[in-house]
C-alpha cells in the first residue's frame, strides 16, 4: 500500500493560552482521508488534541472543520485531493463560532437556532426511497420498492441536512451578524413551511424567516450553497422564502 | 469554559476574505467595497460642493485642478465603482426575488463583463475632453 507523509498545521487552542498552530508529520494511506490524518495524530503525537468525530461518512456532521481555510467534513475529503504535496495541510476549526478547544468549535448557538426553527431530524425521504439495501445485494431476493410520494424531489434535498454547520462558517454575514438566524436555519424553516398548510404554522414560520436577522440579512454571497457537502442548497431556499414573503406582501396591497 | 471569540474587527475582515472562495463571495466582496468607496465619495462630493460657499476663485481653482489627469484617473475609478455596486446590484436584486438563483455566477461573470465594457468606452471618453 503506498503511504503518504503528510505534514499537518492544526490550529490550537486550551483555555487560559495563547492560540496557535501545531505542525505534525503523519504517515498515512494514499486512500486515507483527513480525518484519518487527525485520528494519526492523535494516537501517534499528541493525545490532547481535541476534535469530533463519530460516523466516518458523512451522516453526522460532527467532524466538520476549515482544511486549508474552506469548510469540509474531513471524513469525506481524502488527503490527496486537498493536499499540493509540499506545504503542509492547514486544520482550522470552524469560523462563526467560539472555539472550545482546538479543533472544536461551541455550536449550542447553531442548534438553538435549528430548534427554533423547528426543525426535527425527519427521515421521510430516507424510509420512503424507492431503492433498499435488498437491491445492492446479489441475492435474487426481489427488492423491496415503494413508490416514491408525490413532490418529494422538490423537498428531499433539506432531508440530506446532516446539521454539519458549515454553511454557517462559511457565511460571511455571520461574522459581524450573531443574531443572524443564519442558512442552515432558514432553509430548515422552508423545510417545514413545505410540510404545512396550516395558516398559524405557515404565519408562524415566515414570521421567523421575515424581520432584520432573517432572511433579508443574506447578501447572496451564496457560499453556504457552495460549501454545503450534501447539496441542501441554502440560499437557494432563502431566495424562495423572499419570494414568498414578497408575493404575500404584494397580495396584501 | 472560557472560549476564544475574536473582535468585532478582525471579523468584520471576513467581508472581504475571498481566499479559496468561489464567485459569490467575490461578488459579495466586491459589493461591500464598493459600497463604502460610494459612501466615502459622497462626502468628498458634499465637501467639494461646499468650496461654491467659499468664492468663484475657490471654485474656478478646483475645476482646473478637475482637468488634470490625475483627477481625470479618480473619476475613472468612480465610475468603474458605480458601475460594479450598480451592475452586482442588479444581481443581488433579481436572486433577492429568486430569479437566476441558479445561474447567478454566470449573472455576476455577464455584468462584470459590461461593467468593463463600458469602463473603457468612458474611459477613453473622459481622457479624449
Amino acid at each position: 500500500m503506498n503511504m503518504l507523509e503528510v505534514p499537518l498545521e492544526i490550529f490550537r487552542y486550551k483555555e487560559g493560552e495563547p492560540p496557535h498552530h501545531d505542525t505534525f508529520t503523519v504517515q498515512v494511506p494514499e486512500t486515507a482521508h483527513v480525518i484519518d490524518a487527525i485520528d494519526a495524530v492523535w494516537a501517534m503525537h499528541d493525545r490532547s488534541l481535541v476534535f469530533r468525530r463519530a460516523c466516518h461518512h458523512s451522516s453526522c456532521g460532527s467532524c466538520s472543520l476549515r482544511v486549508n481555510g474552506v469548510e469540509m467534513l474531513p471524513c469525506i475529503t481524502r488527503v490527496k485531493d486537498v493536499w499540493d504535496g509540499r506545504a503542509p495541510l492547514r486544520l482550522d476549526p470552524l469560523r462563526n463560532f467560539p472555539v472550545v478547544s482546538d479543533l472544536v468549535v461551541d455550536l449550542s448557538s447553531f442548534f438553538q437556532r435549528m430548534s427554533a426553527a423547528e426543525m426535527t431530524i425527519t427521515c421521510d425521504a430516507e424510509s420512503s426511497l424507492p431503492l433498499s439495501v435488498d437491491d445492492f445485494a446479489v441475492s435474487k431476493i426481489p427488492s423491496r420498492a415503494v413508490e416514491l410520494p408525490v413532490n418529494l424531489s422538490r423537498f428531499n434535498r433539506f432531508e440530506n441536512c446532516i446539521e454539519c454547520a458549515i454553511c454557517m462558517s462559511a457565511c460571511p454575514t455571520m461574522a459581524t451578524d450573531e443574531k443572524f438566524f443564519g442558512p442552515a436555519a432558514l432553509a430548515a424553516i422552508f423545510r417545514a413551511r413545505q410540510k404545512t398548510d396550516s395558516p398559524a404554522d405557515v404565519a408562524h414560520l415566515l414570521s421567523l424567516a421575515d424581520g432584520e436577522h432573517g432572511v433579508w440579512r443574506c447578501h447572496s454571497a451564496f457560499e453556504c450553497t457552495a460549501a454545503c457537502p450534501q447539496a441542501v442548497d441554502p440560499a437557494g431556499k432563502i431566495m424562495a422564502l423572499r419570494r414568498e414573503l414578497i408575493t404575500r406582501r404584494f397580495k396584501k396591497r | 469554559m472560557a472560549t476564544l471569540n475574536y473582535s468585532r474587527i478582525r471579523r468584520t475582515g471576513r467581508w472581504v476574505d475571498v481566499r479559496r472562495r468561489k464567485l459569490g463571495m467575490w461578488a459579495y466582496a466586491l459589493n461591500r467595497i464598493t459600497g463604502i468607496g460610494l459612501v466615502v465619495y459622497l462626502y468628498l462630493h458634499l465637501g467639494v460642493l461646499s468650496m461654491l460657499a467659499h468664492g468663484q476663485s475657490s471654485w474656478d481653482s478646483f475645476t482646473a485642478l478637475a482637468r488634470s489627469p490625475f483627477y481625470l484617473a479618480l473619476d475613472v475609478i468612480l465610475l468603474a465603482i458605480i458601475l460594479i455596486h450598480g451592475l452586482n446590484g442588479i444581481r443581488v436584486a433579481l436572486t433577492g426575488f429568486d430569479i437566476g438563483v441558479r445561474v447567478q455566477k454566470r449573472l455576476f461573470v455577464i455584468l462584470m463583463l459590461i461593467a468593463a465594457a463600458a469602463l473603457v468606452v468612458a474611459a477613453a471618453k473622459i481622457f479624449a475632453v
